[in-house]
Parts: C-alpha cells; structure tokens; sequence
C-alpha cells in the first residue's frame, strides 16, 4: 500500500514556483529519504503536503486517496504526522501538553503518553515543564513523541538532525532504526548523510526543485551518496 | 470603600467584554473595532428580549443571538480575509461598528433607554455601613463567575488545550489534526456572546444608546493592550486595575478622569511592552 504518494507536483508559494513536477512515493513500512542542498525545496514537499505550500499543478495522495485541497489538518487525519523544521514546540504549553496536542488527531495505537515517555524517558521527567524550555536535543525528543502520540502510519521528519550534536544524532538514528521497526514508515528530509545511511533504505535527491536522482541506500558508502547530492 | 467596589463593578463588566476581544484576537489576530457594537447590539437584544420574556431569559437571548451573529461573522469575513494584510480586516470591522449602530438607531431609535434590574436582585445590602445596590454585586459575581469558566475550560479541556496551542501557533496546531477554522468560529462565537452578556449586565448600570459601544471600546482595549494581548490572566488584572482608576478618576479628580486608563496603559507598556502578562518576545 501506497502511503504517500506525489504525482507530478508544482508547488508555490504566493507566484513563486518552488517545485517543478515532482513525483515520489512511500510505500508501507518503507524508509525513505529525501537528499538535497539547502534551498532546493525539500522543505516545499512537506508544506505541499500541509497546504502550506499551493499545489497547482499534479496530484497528492495520502493512503491512496487523492487529496484536493490539501488543508494543514489533512495529512494528521489521514496517518501521517510531520515532525517539522526547527520542531515547533508550541509555546506556553508544558511537555504534557505538546504531546496531549499530538493525540488531537484521535487515532488509537501502542502510542500514548507512557509509551512515548518510555521511548524518550526525559520527557516523563519533565513532563510538567513548558516544552519550549528543554535543550535542542530533548525539543527534538518531545517533536518526535508529540508525532507518535498521533499513531501514524507514516512519520515525516523534516532535517531533525538540525542543530543537534553528534551524539544526540547518534542517539535520533536508533530510535528512527527502532521506530521503522515497529511498522511506522519514515519519510526523511536530511543533509546529514550518516543519519540517512543509516535509517533509509530508498532516497530521491532534489535540486532546483525536481527529483534528479533516485535509488536504494543498500551497498552505498556515504561517499556515494554525498556523489548524489552533489549534482 | 464603596468607591472601590463601584471600580470592581466597572472593572468586572469591562472583564467580561475585554475577555471576549481577548479570545478573538488570540485566535483570528483580528483587532475587531466592532467589539463595542457587539456590546450595544447585546444590551438592545437583551432589552427587547425581556420587554416579552423577562430578564433572565433575555440574557440568555442577547447571549445566544450575539454568538450566532459571531460564528456567521467568522465564517463569512474573518475567515475569508484570514489571507488578506490586517489593516483590511481592521476597516471591515470598523466599518461593521457603523452599520450596526445605524441599524440599532433605527430599529431602536437615538434616543436613551433605562433598563430595569429584575425584581430579584433590585434591593440593596449593606456594605461597610453603606446601601449599595444588590444588581452591582451581581455584576462582580459574573465576572468571576466567567472568570473561573474561562479557566477552566482552558486550563482542564482538549478543546481549551486546542485554544491555547492555536492561539500561540495555528499551524502546529493544524498539523496535528486540529481544524483551526473550526475552532476559531467557535471562540469567535464565545467572544461575541461574551459581549452579549456584558451589553445585558451592563443595561442597568448605564442608559443604552446606539453610542455606547463607542465608548466602552476605547476603555476595553486599553484593557486588553495593557493586559498583554493575548493573555486571560492580564486582561483580568487589568481590567480590575483600570476599573479601579477610571471610578476613582470620576470622583476625585473628573476633569482628567477619562485621560488616566490612557496613563496607565502608557505606564505599562513603558515598564513592560508586551503588557502586564504578555508572551516575552
């Protein structure tokens, strides 16, 4: 089963077009990531995905169906949750409360409160902080819990080794690894080529907003796929 | 003493309108200039209700009918121009204050119109050594009453969790499967029937004119600016404060009374920018 599907897709936003008739897909329980330099609208698929950014041109489809319009709840309601750029804590709300927000959606699942905060146990810690108080790395736990506690079917990570030291993304891969198996599916957008090494199994490269390369991570060195984006 | 329970009366009336604007700005970032009108159209829906249904019943009217007028509102014009620069939305509802004072003084007409306490609550009590009017306690216990509902509507709901996540960030919000369209038509209702009850209790305090709005709102902002925008807890201190000054302006010093809630927000601001509870930017 398709869980993701884009079809020739042109995204704006405003008049500005970002991406020029992208297609890719993410099947179920794959991981897959999406490789590219900075500005070259990785970002863009996931706010096409939100409706942030407007698709004019092309198709969405989430679980199969095709989505028209495409409005930032959508995605939530049909299994797939986004862990964003720069993660979003919301504000003035404690850890509890950013992850009660993830359960707005209302899918049942093994996620829930004790399950995230046995994943990531600092957030049972500091359950009763606000969110936005936290050091990057644990920001980054409480994005990716606040995800999980929606029960997705498919999880988008939008660049989570952001700002984060080595050994915190070290630790972000494991769980990923873990995650994928527990059959959650992982879109992954990322620079960092180790972390991609290691979680993904297929990747698309983008540039200039269009897919130019696409394959499976399996037998490539790091070398060969930071060949890839370097197109 | 009595002088400052008359502050805590005006204070706690202007809480409940203020309270109204504060959810509104908080989740549509709208500076809705029609506010004072939704007050008046609430006081004149209220009056006429209870000419036939009696007081009780017309509060409940004014109330409902105000929170109507503002989930339509919602739907038709602050969501539709949710896209467009501020300043549109802030002339449309200006403009909205307009008509809706035009359509009050002619349904109504220009001229004051005195409103009755209810029966129950026309007697006085003594406070201090002093009669003072049951009808004004009562004011001060919707306040609270409204107060502590906010509270805990916000502070113990999923749906005031969504509030107050969708106030600070609408599109996290969104992405977690919230329909923040429909859940700002619902505050924007509240807000506005927030407004209905205020215009109801305030009938027997204050003659209701087609103006009367005009003149609430100037005080009603300052309450919500001085209180930190988006923040309940501010615009409750505030609107306490600044009852307290403006009665206290009236009796001591009148000539400069209506200049003081304009001192105090200044004051304020200058100490804290982002008003007495407002987010630290």
């Amino acid at each position: 089963m398709t869980l993701l599907r884009l079809q020739s897709v042109d995204g704006y936003y405003g008049g500005a077009r970002i991406l020029h008739g992208v297609s890719l897909e993410v099947g179920a329980g794959e991981r897959v990531a999406i490789l590219g330099r900075n500005g070259v609208g990785k970002t863009t698929v996931v706010n096409a995905c939100l409706g942030i950014a407007r698709v004019r041109a092309g198709q969405i489809a989430f679980q199969g169906q095709a989505q028209a319009p495409i409005r930032h709840f959508t995605a939530a309601r049909a299994g797939i949750a986004v862990v964003p750029q720069g993660r979003r804590i919301v504000p003035g709300l404690t850890v509890r409360e950013n992850l009660a927000l993830g359960a707005a959606v209302g899918r049942s699942g093994k996620w829930n409160f004790e399950s995230v905060c046995d994943l990531f146990p600092i957030l049972r810690e500091r359950a009763d902080t606000p969110g936005t108080a936290m050091s990057g790395g644990q920001q980054q736990m409480l994005a990716i819990g606040r995800a999980l506690m929606a029960n997705p079917a498919l999880l988008i990570l939008d660049e989570p080794s952001e700002g984060l030291a080595p050994v915190i993304v070290d630790e972000l891969a494991a769980t990923l690894v873990r995650l994928a198996g527990e059959d959650t599916s992982i879109l992954l957008i990322e620079q960092n080529f180790s972390l991609v090494h290691r979680v993904a199994q297929r990747y698309y490269v983008l540039s200039k907003g269009a897919v130019v390369d696409q394959g499976t991570v399996e037998g490539m060195s790091m070398a060969d796929l930071k060949k890839h984006v370097a197109v | 003493m009595i002088q400052v329970i008359n502050g805590l009366v005006y204070g706690s009336f202007l809480y409940v309108l203020a309270v109204g604007l504060v959810l509104i700005f908080g989740l549509r970032r709208v500076t809705n200039f029609a506010h004072g009108s939704f007050f008046m159209l609430g006081a004149y829906v209220s009056y006429a209700a209870a000419a036939h249904l009696g007081f009780w019943t017309g509060m409940i009217v004014s109330v409902a009918a105000l929170a109507v007028f503002g989930a339509l509102l919602d739907r038709f014009v602050f969501r539709p121009l949710s896209r467009e620069e501020p300043i549109v939305t802030l002339l449309v509802t200006f403009g909205l204050l307009f008509v809706l004072e035009d359509a009050v003084r002619t349904i109504w007409g220009k001229d004051y119109i005195s409103v009755s306490a209810p029966e129950a609550l026309s007697g006085s009590v003594t406070l201090f050594g002093s009669q003072f009017p049951t009808y004004r306690l009562f004011v001060i216990a919707v306040a609270i009453a409204v107060a502590l509902g906010l509270a805990v509507w916000l502070r113990s709901t999923k749906v005031g969790l969504y509030v107050r996540a969708s106030s600070v960030d609408p599109v996290t919000t969104a992405m977690q499967g919230v329909d923040t369209d429909r859940l700002s038509a619902l505050v924007v209702a509240i807000g506005t029937g927030l407004a209905g009850l205020s215009g109801t209790i305030a009938g027997p305090l204050m003659a209701l004119s087609p103006s009367m709005g005009g003149y609430i709102i100037i005080d009603c902002f300052i309450v919500v600016v001085t209180g930190g925008l988006t923040s309940f807890t501010g615009a409750f201190v505030a609107a306490l404060v600044i009852g307290q000054f403006h009665n206290l302006g009236l009796v001591y010093v009148p000539e400069v009374a209506s200049v003081i809630p304009l001192l105090i927000m200044a004051a304020v601001l200058g100490l804290r920018p982002q008003g007495l509870a407002g987010p630290r930017k």
